[in-house]
C-alpha cells in the first residue's frame, strides 16, 4: 500500500449547491476523499447595493440594505442609521434605543435558531431544522406585529425607529423568550450527546487564534477560537453598556465549539432582552428631524456593529447631499470566506461541509 | 486610550507622516502619503503602545475629483479603532498592496480594483471575481460610470 | 384530492372495483400536479422565506413538494431569490438539465424585473424571463410563504388543465 500512486482531480462544488448556503463556489483540489486546495469562486449575488445606495436618498438606503444581510436586517438597518447619526450627531430617544437593542438582540436569536436548524441538516440531521424554525417563527411573528414584514423589515430609521410596538407585543415578548429558554434543554438534547454529531464536529476544522486574528475573522467564529472579542462590550454602541450579559468564549475553535458558543449566545441575548423589556420607558420613538427627506452634513465614518456573524460595518461619506457620496458595507462572512482555503485544507469533504456550515456564512454580505 | 487620547498619540508620534482629517466624525480619521504607507501601516502594528493587528475594512471612493482608499483598522489587545486615507489623483491610482501587514486585506485589494480600477502593486492575486467573468464595461462603481440600463436619480 | 374523492364513484358502478377507467391525460396530470419536486434554487432573501415555508408551521410537504439537490430529479424549478448576470448562465443550464416536462416558479420581485434593483443596478438580471420561460409569478419582497403556497396550487390546476399533446409539442 506503501507505494499506492494517487492522483489529484478537481471538484467543483457550488454555485447552486444545498450546503454552501446560496450561491458560493468552491473549486477544490482533491486527493481521493481529502480537500487539498480550496479556491472559493464567489460574485454570483454581486448585486451592487453599494452602487444602489449612492443613488438614492439616505431613507430609501434602508430597505436597499435590508437585502444586504436578509437574516439579521434589524442590524443592517441599525448600522446605516448609527452612521447617519453619529456624522449628524443626533440625538435618539431613550425608548428608541430600547426598542432597538430589543429587536436587535431578538433577530440575533432568530439568527442563531436559522443556523442550529440550517447546520444540522447540513450535516445530515433533519429533525433540528425542524425545530430550530419552530422557534424562529414565534420572533418573526413579534415582527410581523411590529413592522409588517417578516423578513426585510425597514424598521429601525435614522433617528430612531419607524413606529411603536404594539400593546401586545410586551407578553408576547416574553411568552417567546420563555418559550425558547425552554426549549434550548431540547436543541441540546438533540445534538449534544449524539455520537455521530460529536464525531462530526469534534476537533474538525480548528482554526487557531493567530491566523483567525491575522484574516479579520470576528464575531463567533473569532470567540469560538478564544478571544474576547465583541463589539457590544468592546466598542460599546447604542446601549449596550446598560446591560448584564457575558460574552461566551470557546476554546478550541472547532466546529463544535462554534456551534456552542452560538447556542450560549442565544442564552445571553434572551437575558439581554429581558432587562430592555422590564427597563423600557415612556416617550417619543423618533427625533423630531428624523424625515424621508433627511440629509446628513458632512462627513465620514466607518461603523461597525456586533451582528449575530460578526462585525458588520458602514464606511459612509456624506457630502452635504441629497445622496450619500459612497456607502461601503462589510460583512464578517467576507474575511471567513477569505480565511477558509488557510485551515480548510487536509481534511475529508465531509468535514468540509462541516466546517462551512459553522462559520455561518451568507453570500449577500460577501458579494454585496 | 480614549478617541481623543488616540489622536494626540498619534499626532504626536507621527505626525510628520499622518496628518489629522476634519471630516471624520466619531474616529480619528488621518490622511497619509501614498509613498510612505507600507511603512506607516507597520509602525502602527509594530507600536507598542496601539499595536494595530485587526483589519477591519478597505473602502474606495470616488469623490468626483479624485480617488481616495480608506483604511479602517482596529486593534483588539489595546482595544482602538483608527481610519486613515491617501489620496489618489486620476491619473495615477496607484496604492502598494499591504498584504504583507494585515492578510485579511488581499481580497478588499482586489475588490478594489475591480469596481474603481484603483491599481495594487505587489498584490499577487489581482483578477475578478466579482463581476462576470465576460465582463467588459469598465469600472462600475466610478461617479462617471454609465450603461444603458443605469438610470441616475434626478438631483431635485 | 380530487381524485380521490372521485374514486368511488366510478368503482361503485363496476363489481369487485378493481379497475377504473379514466383518460390517460387524468392520471398523468393528477400524478404530475400532486408530486411536485422542486429543486431547491435559493439565491438570496427569497429562499429563506422558502425554508419556512418547508419547515414546520408552513407544512410544505403536504402539497407534495419535497426539496431536491440535483435538476436531474426534479420537476419543477423554485427560482427564489436574485439572478445576477454572472449566476444566469448557470440557472440556464440547470433548467436544461432537468427533464420534460418542467415548470419554473418565478418567486420574489427580482425574478420578476429585478425588484428593488430594476433601475440602477449593474449586476442584476431584469427577470428571469429573459432565460427561461416562466409559468408562475409570485410578487413580494419576499412574498409571505402563503402567497408562496398558494402559486404552488396554482401551478397544480395548471398541470391538471394540460392537454397530452401540449407538452408532447413543447
Ligand atoms: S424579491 Fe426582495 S426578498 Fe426576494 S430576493 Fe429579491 S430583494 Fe430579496
Amino acid at each position: 500500500m506503501a507505494d499506492l500512486r494517487t492522483e489529484e482531480f478537481v471538484v467543483n462544488m457550488g454555485p447552486q449547491h444545498p450546503s454552501t448556503h446560496g450561491v458560493c463556489r468552491l473549486v477544490l483540489t482533491m486527493d481521493g476523499e481529502k480537500v487539498v486546495k480550496i479556491e472559493p469562486v464567489i460574485g454570483y449575488l454581486h448585486r451592487a447595493i453599494e452602487k444602489v445606495c449612492e443613488n438614492r436618498t439616505y431613507m430609501q438606503c434602508i430597505p436597499i440594505l435590508d437585502r444586504f444581510e436578509y437574516v439579521t436586517s434589524m442590524s443592517c438597518n441599525y448600522v446605516f442609521s448609527l452612521a447617519t447619526e453619529r456624522i449628524a450627531e443626533m440625538e435618539v430617544p431613550e425608548r428608541a434605543e430600547y426598542l432597538r437593542v430589543i429587536m436587535l438582540e431578538l433577530n440575533r436569536i432568530a439568527s442563531h435558531l436559522l443556523f442550529y436548524g440550517v447546520t444540522a441538516m447540513d450535516i445530515g440531521a433533519l429533525t433540528p431544522f425542524l425545530y430550530g424554525l419552530r422557534e424562529r417563527e414565534l420572533i418573526i411573528d413579534l415582527f410581523e406585529m411590529t413592522c409588517g414584514q417578516r423578513l426585510t423589515y425597514n424598521y429601525i430609521r435614522i433617528g430612531g425607529v419607524s413606529r411603536d410596538i404594539p400593546k401586545e407585543f410586551e407578553p408576547k415578548c416574553r411568552e417567546a423568550i420563555k418559550i425558547i429558554s425552554e426549549k434550548m434543554a431540547d436543541y441540546e438534547g438533540l445534538l449534544n450527546e449524539n455520537p455521530i454529531w460529536l464525531k462530526r464536529t469534534k476537533g474538525v476544522a480548528v482554526l487557531p487564534k493567530e491566523l483567525a486574528i491575522a484574516y479579520g475573522v470576528s464575531g463567533p467564529v473569532l470567540r469560538a477560537s478564544g478571544v474576547q472579542y465583541d463589539l457590544r462590550k468592546n466598542d460599546p454602541y447604542c446601549i449596550y453598556d446598560r446591560f448584564d450579559f457575558d460574552i461566551p468564549v470557546g476554546q478550541n475553535g472547532d466546529c463544535f465549539d462554534r456551534y456552542m458558543l452560538r447556542l450560549n449566545e442565544i442564552r445571553e441575548s434572551i437575558k439581554i432582552i429581558t432587562q430592555a423589556l422590564d427597563g423600557l420607558p415612556e416617550g417619543d420613538i423618533k427625533n423630531k428631524k428624523s424625515r424621508m427627506t433627511y440629509k446628513a452634513p458632512a462627513g465620514e465614518t466607518y461603523t461597525r456593529i456586533e451582528n449575530s456573524r460578526g462585525e458588520m460595518g458602514i464606511y459612509l461619506i456624506s457630502d452635504g447631499g441629497k445622496k450619500p457620496l459612497r456607502v461601503k458595507a462589510k460583512g464578517a462572512s467576507f474575511n471567513h470566506i477569505q480565511v477558509l482555503p488557510h485551515f480548510g485544507t487536509n481534511m475529508f469533504i465531509a468535514d468540509l461541509v462541516a466546517n462551512f456550515a459553522t462559520l455561518d456564512v451568507i453570500m449577500p454580505e460577501v458579494d454585496r | 486610550m480614549t478617541r481623543q487620547e488616540l489622536a494626540s498619540y498619534i499626532v504626536e508620534k507621527y505626525g510628520d507622516l499622518m496628518k489629522p482629517l476634519e471630516s471624520g466624525k466619531y474616529d480619528p480619521l488621518f490622511v497619509v502619503e501614498v509613498d510612505k504607507l507600507v511603512d506607516i501601516a507597520q509602525k502602527l502594528k509594530d507600536d507598542e503602545n496601539l499595536k494595530f493587528d485587526y483589519f477591519c475594512n478597505l473602502c474606495g471612493v470616488d469623490t468626483n475629483e479624485n480617488f481616495e482608499a480608506v483604511y479602517n483598522v482596529a486593534s483588539i489587545t489595546k482595544n482602538l479603532r483608527l481610519d486613515f486615507k491617501v489620496i489618489l489623483p486620476y491619473d495615477k491610482a496607484e496604492v502598494e498592496s499591504l498584504q504583507s501587514v494585515w492578510p485579511a486585506i488581499g481580497w478588499y485589494e482586489r475588490e478594489m480594483w475591480e469596481l474603481y480600477g484603483i491599481n495594487v502593486k505587489n498584490h499577487g492575486n489581482l483578477t475578478r471575481f466579482l463581476l462576470p467573468d465576460d465582463w467588459d464595461q469598465g469600472f462600475p462603481m466610478r461617479k462617471n460610470w454609465d450603461a444603458p440600463d443605469f438610470k441616475r436619480m434626478p438631483e431635485k | 384530492m380530487g381524485l380521490i374523492k372521485k374514486v368511488p364513484v366510478y368503482t361503485e358502478k363496476i363489481p369487485g372495483g378493481a379497475f377504473v377507467l379514466t383518460s390517460l391525460e387524468t392520471v398523468l396530470n393528477q400524478g404530475r400536479a400532486k408530486s411536485l419536486w422542486y429543486l431547491l434554487f435559493g439565491t438570496a432573501c427569497c429562499a429563506i422565506e422558502l425554508m419556512c415555508t418547508g419547515a414546520s408551521r408552513y407544512d410544505f410537504d403536504r402539497l407534495g413538494m419535497i426539496f431536491r439537490a440535483t435538476p436531474r430529479q426534479s420537476d419543477l424549478i423554485l427560482v427564489a431569490g436574485t439572478i445576477t448576470k454572472k449566476m444566469a448562465p448557470r440557472l440556464r443550464r440547470l433548467y436544461d438539465q432537468m427533464s420534460e416536462p418542467r415548470y419554473v416558479i418565478a418567486m420574489g420581485g427580482c425574478t420578476i424585473n429585478g425588484g428593488p434593483f430594476y433601475y440602477d443596478s449593474y449586476a442584476v438580471e431584469k427577470g428571469i424571463d429573459h432565460i427561461i420561460p416562466v409559468d408562475i409569478y409570485i410578487p413580494g419582497c419576499p412574498p409571505r410563504p402563503e402567497s408562496l403556497m398558494e402559486g404552488c396550487i396554482h401551478l397544480q390546476e395548471k398541470i391538471k388543465k394540460q392537454k397530452l399533446l401540449d407538452w408532447q409539442e413543447k
